[in-house]
């Protein structure tokens, strides 16, 4: 076989803004994301059949369908309705990466209210009666209670979900932008040396997730510092 | 002597869980330093007599008021019934204490951030104030050196105790416990009854869930018997416990 290391050498610093790219679409739809799944995990579990539907319907269909569909009808889709062109939102929805990000946003956030749903239904009952009982408002027991206690159970789950969205991100590279893997196949395109590009494209997606699966180890450790065991020394 | 309103007043409380009536109207006044036990078999009611107290559970029928303040019912149009103002009820709970069976304690927190929450973010309190008087009643207790514990790394009795200082800081005027020492190994149960004996002594209004019947005779001053959702017997304890009389109270601390 005729592996050839330089090119991976000559071609890192593209690799290395392609990535750049990847962690600003991860970073930004897991945030923002993250911020929106919050009110809708708290009407997933309303007792209202209507008020916890409309989120279901959401998050039904953002599970429900793959990635890449999505981005397809979002990006080519939208441009079919006339409403959408003539709207004020048309310079932001004609752009790939505008599209990317929305979709990943709304795709994430779906997952993680489906995460934070559960979590917030794990919280032991007996620590909500005694915030109940001691007097605390509504949304006091949801503030300084509720959440707190399911950010901590749903912690473990929601780092999967990060690192699916890394890696589901490649797939903005199929609606022209230049992330990791979008970079990878335009230099790919110039060689015509596949093996080495991805494989050096791979080891990027490998480090970003090793860095990322440390940092939210530290995290975790610090949120969940009141479950650690005190084992004898 | 009684002349200012009952600390507590509940009348004709009723509840039913499905078809299965568990309150069959109870009545109960406790004024200022009343301790008041509450016994009977499991299955009798008693424990959901105490949750209906401070709404936990929504009673089907009856009032509660505290210092004569009744807490406003309504019924929806689904017939369910509810606390007609959230925040009147809030206000109402903050002054009733609750100690739990299983303790309770908000796990994310530490013993003193679990004692000074309540009155921090309920009562508004200054933090500072707070926590200087949260570790008054540490040392009450007598928990201060696991102030910075969390709950899962203590005791179950040092956690009793704790939620005992919890609700003490909420300067209560009725202090409801449910059942206090069932979940404890019987070392620990010592420690705890110690506790509530000194806020017995100290005049504290307490309405107490028990199966501990030499708490029930020698703290309370009164007794209450509960049997299938009716208060089979009601009266000073030492008189209950020595002249009993129904047979069943008879059967219940003779068995």
């Amino acid at each position: 076989m005729n592996w050839n290391w330089s090119v991976i050498f000559d071609n890192l610093p593209q690799l290395l803004e392609g990535s750049l790219l990847t962690l600003e679409l991860v970073f930004a739809s897991v945030l923002v994301g993250g911020i929106c799944s919050i009110p809708l995990a708290i009407m997933r579990t309303s007792d209202n059949w209507l008020v916890r539907g409309m989120p279901l319907a959401y998050t039904f269909f953002f599970r429900g369908t793959p990635l890449l569909v999505q981005l397809f009808l979002f990006y080519y889709g939208l441009a079919q309705f006339e409403a959408v062109r003539e709207s004020i939102l048309w310079p932001y929805l004609r752009e790939a990466y505008w599209c990317a990000l929305i979709v990943f946003t709304l795709n994430t956030c779906a997952y993680t209210t489906e995460i934070l749903r559960g979590a917030i239904q794990a919280v032991p009952q007996g620590e909500i009666e005694a915030g109940k009982a001691i007097g605390m408002s509504r949304f006091n027991l949801y503030r300084r209670i509720i959440m707190p206690l399911a950010y901590r159970i749903g912690l473990p789950a929601y780092s999967n979900e990060i690192i699916l969205m890394l890696k589901g991100s490649a797939l903005a590279s199929t609606i022209t932008l230049l992330d990791l893997t979008g970079m990878a196949r335009t230099v790919i395109a110039r060689t015509y040396m596949p093996i080495e590009i991805f494989f050096a494209a791979g080891c990027i997606y490998l480090l970003l997730t090793f860095i990322f699966v440390q940092c939210y180890r530290l995290f975790e450790q610090r949120l969940l510092r009141h479950q650690r065991i005190s084992r004898p020394a | 002597m009684n002349r200012e309103p009952p600390a507590l007043q509940v009348v004709g409380m009723k509840k039913q869980f499905g078809t299965h009536e568990v309150l069959k109207g109870i009545d109960l006044t406790a004024y200022t330093g009343d301790v008041i036990s509450i016994i009977g078999t499991s299955g009798s009611g008693k424990s959901t007599f105490l949750r209906c107290v401070n709404l936990l559970e929504t009673p089907d029928e009856g009032e509660v008021s505290v210092h004569g303040e009744l807490i406003r019912m309504k019924t929806r149009r689904n017939g369910l019934r509810e606390a007609a103002d959230p925040r009147q009820l809030q206000r109402i709970r903050a002054r009733l204490s609750m100690v739990f069976q299983s303790f309770n304690l908000w796990s994310h927190k530490t013993i003193l951030e679990n004692i000074i929450e309540a009155p921090v973010h309920v009562l508004k309190r200054n933090r500072t104030e707070a926590i200087e008087e949260a570790e008054a009643l540490l040392h009450k207790v007598g928990m201060y050196e696991r102030r910075d514990y969390y709950p899962g790394h203590i005791s179950g009795g040092q956690q009793q105790r704790a939620a005992i200082a919890r609700a003490l800081a909420m300067d209560p005027e009725v202090m409801l416990f449910d059942e206090p020492t069932s979940a404890l190994d019987p070392e620990l149960i010592g420690e705890v009854l110690q506790v509530m004996r000194n806020l017995a002594e100290e005049g504290r209004t307490m309405l107490v869930v028990t199966h501990e019947m030499g708490f029930a005779r020698n703290v309370s001053s009164h007794l209450m018997f509960l049997h299938e959702g009716n208060i089979e017997e009601f009266g000073p304890a030492r008189e209950v416990f020595d002249n009993p009389r129904s047979e069943r109270m008879r059967q219940f601390i003779g068995g």
